[in-house]
């Protein structure tokens, strides 16, 4: 018994392995397949006849997506079955199925928004005919209410039912579905309620027609005109793979690519509607503040009023790295930092007790990467999950678990009962749980006994007090689990925040003697920080900076601007050429979209050139110097996107520092999804689905 | 007289003329110079057709909006009887222009002066 099975495809012989649906054997010889229903990382429906071929023999023309290869019986002379994709018979078939399906198709292409982008209008050039043969009326739906991010206009759909496999199978949402059948047939949200999913946004690019568009994007654009650009997202820290539509200066939409270590073909909500928040709330001039006002100024005066307040002492400064910030920025603000003596910087601003030991020694790379690779979330065969919320804190890779757990992978979760879409064994809410966790323990066996075995931790769990405690105590588990073994690393930190890994990769962390986040707001509360630097950091509690005079370098007038004496105004993730390094270590290099607003400039150019007012200019002019100084200062940097895995380094656990765990319950870092950021909460789209999941019903336009 | 002969577009055409000659009678002029005309007995349609021959080029936006409502059988009565009631700030009536050298532009066109607007910007920048 051989793994393949002999086709002949168009007279081209290919050798196509068992499991390999027709459809796929076809594609594997080259032929091309029109398809509505079937997608690759959805459930076989074969509803939508478009992938008829010509099996010859075949009484009738048969559904090549709905045909395993395995299940062909062999012919008895031994002869390998011929298919053809091209014959008259496949051919007037395919036409039937495009004349039926357009019976009831709307012609409103120059209206709908899926025009240029239509599958069936593709399909419909290719098999359509040229003229209607039906005179009756056509079937209208009522649209249906799915939230604020899908519009439906369902007498466009053509019943698919890819959005409601997608729903069902990767979102884990039975929230969409097929009711009524024959004519009558159609998509609906069952109660007429907003998708709950963090992943809704998809079925826009699953629908083949226009019936699901996306409401934010209504209208604005035809994808012809749009300028496409291949770039990384910085919502979350997984660094999904995105192209970021643009039109002139604006972003107008932004859609996920292929990458399947990362997202597969998915990205989650907050990263595809959050570009309406890269046009509001923008800084797009520099600002100083006199007499207790901020006045717009010119950059000269704005440089020469920051470098005035950076000409104190190294150990008054504070420099506090936000979670958007790139990598090169963040090496500018360090190596501006090291040669002014200032210890206390810090890239935690949530306070994870990550990188560096309570001594102060720097903890080695595999302490705080997401060690197995997201990919091995499909190989792990027991999943324990401590102190995080993967569905709020990276939408994309509860797909994946969800997926493991569709594969019966065991998993268990130790922190906050949420609803992850699928099952888990509940272990309890802390630490104390926590210590519970060891041999005898039924998960703790069921680890042990695993051939890979994947332990999650998230901030929740490391960004308290005994932080350092927790990892120390989790890494021993994993240690005794055996979690450690060769070619596996089932020690996986996942962070929140897109620039974390890359500012504990450079050590963008307290120097000895240096103060941390929470020292350095102590610091400017009580007088001993006179000077704060903030690269973008929005999330620490800017009322409490005291007297400090704070600089404050972003794209968006969020907590950070509100509280600063001199605005330095950047570029969004969008705007800018920059390096990011995402939860598992992999660095990757954002591309720009669109130019900066208004006389904003890229981060690091801003921090060279304030180097230079300072009096300390930094050895770098161009951005290709610059990373070419952070690849020689810090080796990961050198390597593109690669996910070191086991390779990256072999330091025996445990990590962190032995402490006393306190008896508080692990608690997600992420309150409200989608307003983790300041890009995402200057966006009206985000405004409106966080109304909606905190349970406030929006005003509804009347219409 | 000979343009009435040899075009159909200025006024009526010679056949017209005589045909509403023959069953309507007229009931006024416009500023313009537009002669209107109504049927003496009702025929096809059951009422009595109303008629404007056109003075010079004919050119329907040149019915005054009065006569117009009178032509399409708005109003029973013509302007003549019973004119319409005129606001102060309601300009006099202008024919359509396009095509002539008093055809609408707006302010940014070439012809105008070129004059655009200043772009508003694709962003809302943030205010302190």
């Amino acid at each position: 018994m051989t793994d393949t099975v002999k086709l002949v495809v168009d007279g081209v012989a290919v050798d196509a392995p068992k499991t390999y649906t027709l459809l796929q054997a076809c594609e594997l010889a080259g032929a091309e397949i029109p398809r509505f229903c079937y997608h690759e990382r959805l459930s076989i429906a074969g509803n939508c006849r478009m992938c008829l071929v010509d099996w010859v023999g075949a009484p009738k023309p048969i559904a090549s997506c709905a045909q395993t290869v395995g299940d062909m019986a062999p012919k008895k002379d031994g002869t390998p079955h011929e298919i053809s994709t091209k014959s008259p018979r496949a051919i007037k078939a395919r036409n039937g199925v495009m004349e039926f399906l357009l019976i009831n198709h709307p012609l409103d292409c120059p209206i709908c928004d899926q025009g240029g982008e239509c599958d069936l209008q593709d399909q419909a050039m290719g098999y359509g005919r040229a003229a209607s043969r039906y005179g009756e009326n056509k079937r209208a739906v009522d649209d249906k209410y799915m939230g604020p991010l899908v519009k439906t206009i369902m007498t466009r759909c053509i019943q698919c039912t890819r959005c409601v496999r997608f729903a069902a199978e990767v979102a884990g949402v039975d929230e969409i579905g097929l009711a009524n059948r024959g004519e009558d047939a159609e998509i609906t949200t069952y109660l007429e309620k907003s998708l709950t999913s963090e992943l809704s946004g998809n079925v826009i690019d699953l629908c083949p027609v226009g019936a699901l568009t996306s409401k934010p994007y209504a209208f604005n654009a035809r994808p012809w005109e749009l300028r496409k650009t291949e770039s990384i997202d910085v919502m979350d820290a997984l660094g999904s793979a995105i192209r970021v539509d643009a039109r002139g200066p604006t972003v107008m939409r932004i859609l996920p690519r292929v990458n399947e270590e990362i997202n597969e073909e998915w990205i989650s909500d907050k990263t595809r509607f959050v570009w309406d928040g890269l046009g509001r709330q923008r800084l797009d001039k520099p600002y100083v503040r006199e007499n207790g006002a901020l006045k717009a100024a010119t950059w000269d005066a704005a440089l020469k009023r920051a470098a005035e307040m950076l000409k104190v002492s190294g150990d008054a400064i504070g420099v506090i790295a936000g979670d958007l910030a790139d990598a090169e920025s963040m090496k500018a603000a360090k190596d501006l930092a090291g040669s002014l003596g200032v210890k206390s910087i810090d890239c935690r601003q949530d306070g994870a007790k990550l990188g560096m030991a309570a001594d102060g020694s720097k903890l080695p790379r595999e302490s705080y990467l997401f060690n197995s690779t997201i990919m091995g979330i499909d190989e792990a065969d027991a999943i324990v999950l401590i102190g995080v919320n993967p569905r709020k804190e990276a939408a994309v890779l509860n797909a994946r678990l969800r997926k493991a757990w569709l594969r019966m992978v065991p998993i268990a979760l130790l922190g906050e009962r949420v609803d992850l879409t699928f099952d888990y064994n509940y272990l309890g809410t802390g630490p104390d749980s926590l210590k519970d966790l060891k041999a005898g323990h039924p998960v703790f066996d069921a680890l042990t006994n695993a051939k890979r075995p994947l332990i999650i931790v998230g901030q929740g769990a490391l960004t308290r007090s005994d932080g350092a405690a927790v990892l120390h105590a989790v890494s021993a588990m994993a240690a005794a689990a055996g979690a450690f073994k060769g070619g596996w690393n089932g020690f996986s930190v996942l962070h929140t925040a897109a620039s974390r890994v890359a500012g504990l990769d450079m050590g963008f962390l307290p120097s000895a003697g240096g103060k941390d986040v929470a020292g350095i707001i102590a610091g400017a509360q009580s007088g001993d920080i006179t000077t704060v630097l903030l690269l973008g950091a929005d999330e620490i509690d800017t009322s409490k900076l005291g007297r400090a005079n704070v600089i404050y370098i972003g794209s968006h007038g969020d907590n950070g601007a509100h509280r600063a004496d001199v605005i330095l105004p950047g570029a969004a993730y969008t705007e800018k050429s920059g390096t990011y390094v995402n939860t598992e270590g992999r660095v990757q290099r954002a591309q720009r979209a669109v130019a900066p607003k208004g006389d904003a400039r890229e981060d690091w150019a801003i921090i060279r050139a304030l180097s230079a007012y300072v009096g300390n200019t930094l050895p770098y002019d161009t951005l290709a110097q610059l990373r070419a100084k952070l690849g020689a200062d810090h080796n990961s940097f050198l390597g593109l996107d690669f996910a070191p895995g086991t390779h990256g380094g072999s330091v025996a656990p445990p990590y962190g520092t032995a402490g006393s765990l306190q008896s508080a319950a692990f608690t997600t870092p992420i309150k409200a999804f989608h307003l983790t950021n300041p890009i995402a909460r200057a966006s009206r789209t985000m405004a409106e689905c966080a109304e909606l999941a905190a349970g406030v019903s929006p005003a509804v336009a009347a219409e | 007289m000979l343009k009435s002969i040899f075009t159909w577009w200025n006024g009526a055409t010679i056949g017209a003329r005589f045909d509403i000659g023959r069953r309507a009678r007229a009931v006024g002029q416009d500023d313009q110079g537009n002669k209107y005309y109504e049927e003496r007995k009702p025929s096809l349609e059951g009422r009595k057709r109303r008629y404007v021959i056109y003075n010079g080029y004919a050119e329907p936006t040149k019915v005054p909006p009065d006569w117009h409502g009178w032509l399409h059988h708005t109003f029973d009565k013509p302007p003549t009887e019973s004119p319409l009631p005129r606001k102060s700030w309601e300009l006099a009536h202008k024919p359509n222009m396009t095509g002539t050298l008093d055809a609408y532009r707006p302010k940014g066109s070439l012809a105008e002066g070129g004059e655009r607007a200043k772009s508003s910007g694709d962003y809302e920048a943030w205010k302190p």
